[in-house]
């Protein structure tokens, strides 16, 4: 172990990445009767790989080439895994992501999940998430990214289904694995075909080997698209976006970590990753670009349709991460990357805020919590603000610089409609953040009644809800000392500062991550960045865009003030008057329709049924008809064989009859 | 003792289960539990005798070890041969381990004719190692029917409602499988006969016996049927659901974890190196087959309602692809399809004896008897998740080191059936999934349900130690695929000659049939002089 210990990099590595995996294993096997004990665990294991990744970024922030540690898992001599650890500024920054909001995240669960049966399971879940995730991150090559990616979509599986009682929990988990196990097929398939015609997978060498043209173009091409196909899986990107929404059932501090701040960025993550690998194929780029467009513009509209916080914010999610995948195929390597940073804050941050509400009111449906008197939990309503502000790219927060960013990358790009869907994105992102704020903060006094096209949406809220009922009394009867009944204001202590505390830190790092733009552009772009003076969006027209980005943002708040917020408002919005449009952004677009149509005609009712019956009558029936006829035909033999006199001269003269006949005709 | 060069390890270990039938036969047929002792001891001893095979193997060479070699009827040549290589040895290790943990897993399902029960099961175990080890063609023969007789009484006998159709179902499916087979066997022995004069059966001299081009193929059709109806293969499977679900829990746990195995063994020890062209001829129709069967026994699997039909057809999916990468004919697809053996009979095994203990608390298997059971047995709720996933290929536990060195050999070797057989990976997450969620998620529907007990000591004793090799062979793979390594290389080193004749060359490939040809006829014209 001396090698270890030599290498104090290396050491910090090895505690970040493996320690969460240790505190899973010691959760899992011993102290899973101990709830407090196994959370200490858990947090100490995430804290200490906060200090590590932090002490890593310190450590490592000069270097100008990437530090690369490789060791070998052997599977047989002949066929090796590399595993080990890649650090460059993309890696360092991800990696304090990863690690900072897995923490705050954590801390946070001991108010949200306090008394729940489940507290032990559900860290060791986070536990193995952190690993998995950590792990990934710092992949060298694309095979340990990939077994990584992989088990972090188990973790991802285990956290969404983890009220098992509840029917839909377990079906989301299952859609969630299955749907970006489709996409990781596509990932899959592009490793082996570079692996056939490139033969590293080394990230650092594909970049390299890319960039100089190293590789037949073709072959990039193929395999970027196929690689990307991971991407859409994971980053929920058109048309396998429709898991990312109802992975919502996991519990709220869940959707914060995985489902929008880190695990499903790590699509995005990747497209970075081998950023150099899919710029130097243009088709690959411009497939991704539209592909992110019409994610962001479906995903905003889906978000406008609905009632429950948690899917605003699902859809919100999916929105911006096509919204980052637009920046990066556009070629804003650094936009991209920045506006996943930013990301990661605010909305964590929007998040765990739902989180409180959802904790405090036990409804998820935003007229309820305002009606309940939302407005009067201050420290959540205002971090909700700041997040919302940011998501709609309002100065100063930290979402206004990375949005600007993207919006630059795409005003330089050549054809301008993309940047004309962007500024349309903007504009609806605001309005239906601010839809949200305004329906809790002014609350209507009349019970709104539920569109009719809705109402297939509104019948498994209520199922939730309930259940979300029942589990929290459950909950609640075994949290002892804790007393956090529903009452407002008595009786919070702990509980409630565990869930705020990281509510101010994310709040903070809202407000001040933007103006560390040009730092983290250096830190990210090395000296290129000095050289070109940043990417994209410095030029004549920067100032009109700016102020172009900024209006619609604007206009978007504005809009969702005149139809929610002011005085007298219907609360109904603009959607309400055009219930066909409601219906189609309510039912996503009917994507989820169209699949489950897919899959209940093709598979279920065409291809299973057709082998099914072939197992059953072709194979089994021709077998079984065959013994028949073997049994019949030895019968019959047997029949003629009787040794009954009579019967063999009835079969003579029948014979003879045949024959005479025979001859006769 | 046993360290001795000349400890006949392989014979005792084959036989030590007919020993402890003879106490079983001693003992009153009244007392069950010292019959279920005695058996559950032999079966272990057996099982430890075996474990100085892996750690007196000498992975550098691909030559038979721990060979016994007598002669046994002369005149004819057949002989008393045993012996394995890398490509037999973790299947021999397989077997004396799954053989153990079988009769722990069906200790109280079975109390009626607990004595004939166990006896059956030991006997299967002795023709089921000697299937493995037997390095001559009758002494194989012997075995591999010795093997059927007893799983049709455990079918037939111990196995649910539809028993009989089911063991008559496997018998007859079994037997018109080996009886070509043993045509076969004939065939080649006077074949051999007549070209060199020299009557044997040893198989190992098959191995360097040059047969001409047309006899490869007829002589390998017969042993692709016997062997695929075995394995099974698409459209020969369907004997293997019906006996699965009316097996009693021990008897599916062996009948896919090592029975099915004895397919694919065939294939390796037999169909590849005595018929190498006729392998290389074949491997269209097999690829095409073993694709079919993922896909196949996939889609199957999607709608079944009983549990255990599904993980009936959840094999045939899963020995796709241990055909798969054995006819991709190179290095990372024949060891895949090895590790692919021992994986399948370690998951399938698993999962067969999940479902039994699902069985033994409930009497169902149908899926929508059950639901919310991980509320009531939440460690079993997490070993079955493990032996899942474990089954599905997810990354760090087996099965997806296995199906990863088979996609390789698959793709190296074709693209088109690789890109194909990836479509299984995503299905067999669908139909493992669908199945997990509806019985152990949600809420508890049933009252019976309610008070299901969680694991019991003796259901930990043999489900942990499959799972200790299912996660050690997806983190540390290396041990046990170093130990064929020199075995499959050396196989496709005979393989390899005979290919690159074949395909780069095209006139050489006849030349080298007629060559063959002549040698035979001038042999034949010998022996007639």
């Amino acid at each position: 172990m001396s090698w270890l210990f030599k290498d104090p990099v290396l050491l910090a590595a090895v505690l970040c990445t493996w320690l969460p995996f240790l505190s899973m294993a010691v959760i899992l096997i011993f102290t899973r009767h101990k709830p407090q004990l196994s959370s200490y665990i858990s947090i100490g294991a995430v804290s200490t790989s906060l200090i590590c990744a932090l002490y890593l970024l310190i450590k490592l922030v000069h270097v100008g080439e990437p530090v690369e540690y490789r060791t070998a898992w052997l599977i047989a001599d002949d066929i090796i895994i590399p595993f080990g650890y890649l650090f460059d500024p993309l890696s360092l920054l991800m990696l304090l992501i990863v690690a900072v909001i897995s923490f705050l995240v954590q801390v946070y669960s001991l108010g949200y999940m306090a008394g729940d049966p489940g507290f032990s399971r559900y860290y060791a879940f986070q536990s193995l998430f952190a690993w998995a995730m950590m792990d990934m991150v710092i992949a060298p090559g694309m095979l340990q990214l990939y077994i990584f990616w992989e088990l972090v979509g188990l973790a991802s599986y285990l956290l969404i289904g983890f009220y098992y009682e509840k029917w839909s929990a377990g079906q989301a988990g299952k859609k969630a694995f299955v749907m970006t196990r489709l996409g990781d097929i596509g990932f899959f398939l592009g490793l082996i075909l570079l692996v056939l015609g490139f033969g590293d997978l080394g990230i650092v060498a594909m970049n390299e080997a890319a960039q100089a043209q190293a590789i037949p173009s073709y072959l990039i091409t193929a395999s970027a698209l196929l690689i990307f196909c991971g991407v859409i899986g994971k980053s929920a990107q058109f048309p396998l976006l429709t898991w990312l929404p109802d992975a919502m059932e996991g519990p709220t501090p869940v959707s914060a970590l995985l489902h929008s701040a880190t695990m499903v960025a790590a699509g995005v993550y990747m497209f970075s990753r081998i950023f150099p690998f899919f710029a130097a194929s243009p088709t690959a780029m411009a497939i991704a670009l539209a592909i992110g467009t019409i994610t962001m513009l479906l995903s905003s509209t889906m978000a406008m349709a609905t009632y429950d916080i948690k899917q605003v914010w699902a859809y919100s999610t999916v929105s911006q991460l096509g919204f980052m995948v637009m920046g990066l195929a556009a070629g804003g390597y650094f936009a991209g990357v920045f506006h996943l940073t930013t990301h990661a804050g605010f909305k964590a941050l929007l998040f765990l805020c739902s989180g409180v509400f959802i904790h405090e009111y036990h409804s998820n449906d935003m007229r309820d919590i305002g009606k309940g008197g939302g407005r009067s939990l201050k420290i959540p309503m205002v971090c909700m603000t700041v997040g919302a502000l940011a998501l709609s790219g309002v100065f100063p927060f930290s979402g206004f610089f990375s949005k600007e960013a993207i919006m630059g990358v795409l005003a330089a790009y050549p054809n301008k409609i993309w940047l004309l869907a962007g500024l349309l994105g903007a504009l609806m992102t605001a309005y239906y953040s601010f839809r949200l704020i305004f329906m809790i903060l002014f609350p209507k006094k009349v019970d709104a009644t539920m569109p009719h096209d809705a109402v297939h949406y509104h019948q498994e809220k209520d199922d939730k809800i309930q259940i979300d009922h029942e589990e929290a009394a459950a909950g609640h009867g075994a949290a002892h000392g804790h007393g956090s009944s529903h009452g407002h204001e008595e009786g919070h202590g702990n509980v409630f500062w565990y869930m705020a505390w990281p509510l101010i830190i994310l709040t903070t790092i809202t407000l001040v991550l933007g103006f560390f733009q040009h730092s983290l552009e250096g830190f990210l772009l090395g000296h290129a960045a000095d050289a070109h003076g940043g990417e994209g969006g410095h030029g004549a027209g920067h100032y009109a865009l700016l102020i172009a980005a900024v209006s619609m943002g604007l206009a978007g708040i504005a809009w969702a003030y005149y139809e929610f917020g002011r005085k007298g408002a219907s609360q109904e919005g603009f959607l309400a008057r055009l219930p066909k449009t409601q219906a189609l952004f309510a039912n996503r677009w009917y994507i989820d329709r169209f699949l489950r149509r897919f899959l209940d005609r093709a598979i279920y009712g065409g291809l299973t049924n057709v082998f099914t019956r072939n197992d059953r009558r072709v194979i089994d029936g021709g077998i079984d008809g065959f013994c028949l006829f073997t049994i019949g035909s030895g019968r019959l033999f047997s029949f003629l064989q009787s040794g009954m006199l009579q019967y063999n001269l009835l079969v003579m003269v029948a014979a003879v009859g045949l024959v005479v006949l025979y001859f006769v005709v | 003792m046993m360290n001795s060069p000349n400890f006949p390890i392989l014979s005792v270990i084959t036989y030590l289960p007919l020993l402890g039938i003879l106490v079983i036969c001693l003992i009153n047929s009244k007392r069950h539990d010292l019959i279920r002792w005695v058996a559950f001891l032999t079966a272990a001893v057996t099982f430890l005798v075996s474990l100085p095979l892996y750690f007196r193997f000498d992975a550098g060479t691909w030559e038979m070890q721990f060979v016994e070699n007598i002669p046994w009827i002369s005149q004819y040549g057949i002989s008393y041969h045993m012996g394995v290589d890398g490509i037999s040895l973790l299947l021999v290790l397989l077997t004396t381990f799954l053989s153990a943990l079988a009769i722990l897993s069906t200790w109280s399902a079975v109390d009626k004719g607990v004595k004939g029960y166990m006896i059956s099961l030991l006997f299967l175990e002795t023709g089921m190692v000697g299937v493995f080890c037997a390095l001559d063609f009758v002494l194989f023969y012997v075995f591999w029917e010795v093997m059927l007789i007893p799983m049709y009484f455990i079918i037939g006998i111990w196995g649910g409602p539809r028993r009989i159709y089911a063991a008559v179902k496997f018998f007859i499916y079994t037997m018109s499988g080996s009886v070509l087979m043993l045509v076969a066997i004939l065939v080649l022995f006077f074949t051999h006969y007549h070209a060199t004069g020299i009557m044997t059966f040893d198989i190992l001299t098959y191995h360097r016996f040059g047969l001409p081009a047309n006899m490869q193929f007829w002589l390998f059709l017969a042993f692709f049927l016997a062997f695929a109806i075995k394995v099974p293969m698409f459209p020969f499977h369907t004997w293997l659901p019906d006996a699965h679900v009316e097996a009693p829990t021990a008897g599916s746990v062996i009948l896919a974890g090592v029975l099915l195995k004895m397919g694919t063994y065939g294939f390796l020890r037999f169909g590849l190196p005595i018929f190498p062209q006729a392998s290389v001829d074949f491997i269209p129709v097999i690829l095409i087959l073993s694709v079919i069967g993922i896909i196949y026994g996939a889609m199957v699997s999607l709608v079944q309602d009983d549990i255990k039909k599904l993980v009936a057809y959840s094999s045939v999916s899963h020995l796709g692809y241990c055909m798969l990468g054995m006819f991709a004919l190179n290095l990372e697809g024949v060891k895949g399809s090895i590790l692919q053996m021992i994986n399948h009979g370690l998951s399938t095994g698993a999962l067969f004896m999940i479902v039994g203990m699902l069985y033994e608390r409930r009497h169902t298997r149908l899926i929508s008897e059950y639901g919310g059971v991980m509320k009531v047995m939440p460690v079993f709720a997490t070993l079955f998740l493990l032996v899942a996933f474990s089954s599905m290929g997810v990354p760090g536990l087996n099965g997806f080191i296995g199906e990863l060195l088979i996609l390789i050999g698959a793709f190296k070797a074709s693209l088109g059936y690789g890109l194909l057989a990836t479509i299984g990976l995503v299905l067999g997450a669908v139909y493992l999934l669908w199945m997990y969620k509806r019985v152990m998620y949600g809420r508890i529907t049933k009252e019976e349900n309610k008070n299901l007990r969680d694991m019991t000591g003796r259901e930990y004793a043999y489900l942990v130690p499959i799972i200790v090799f299912i996660v050690w062979i997806g983190v540390y793979p290396k041990p046990f695929l170093d130990k064929m390594d020199v075995s499959v290389q050396h196989l496709l080193e005979v393989m390899g000659q005979q290919r690159t004749v074949m395909l780069d060359v095209p006139e050489h490939s006849e030349l080298r049939a007629t060559h063959a040809m002549n040698n035979y006829e001038q042999y034949a014209a010998d022996q007639g002089r």
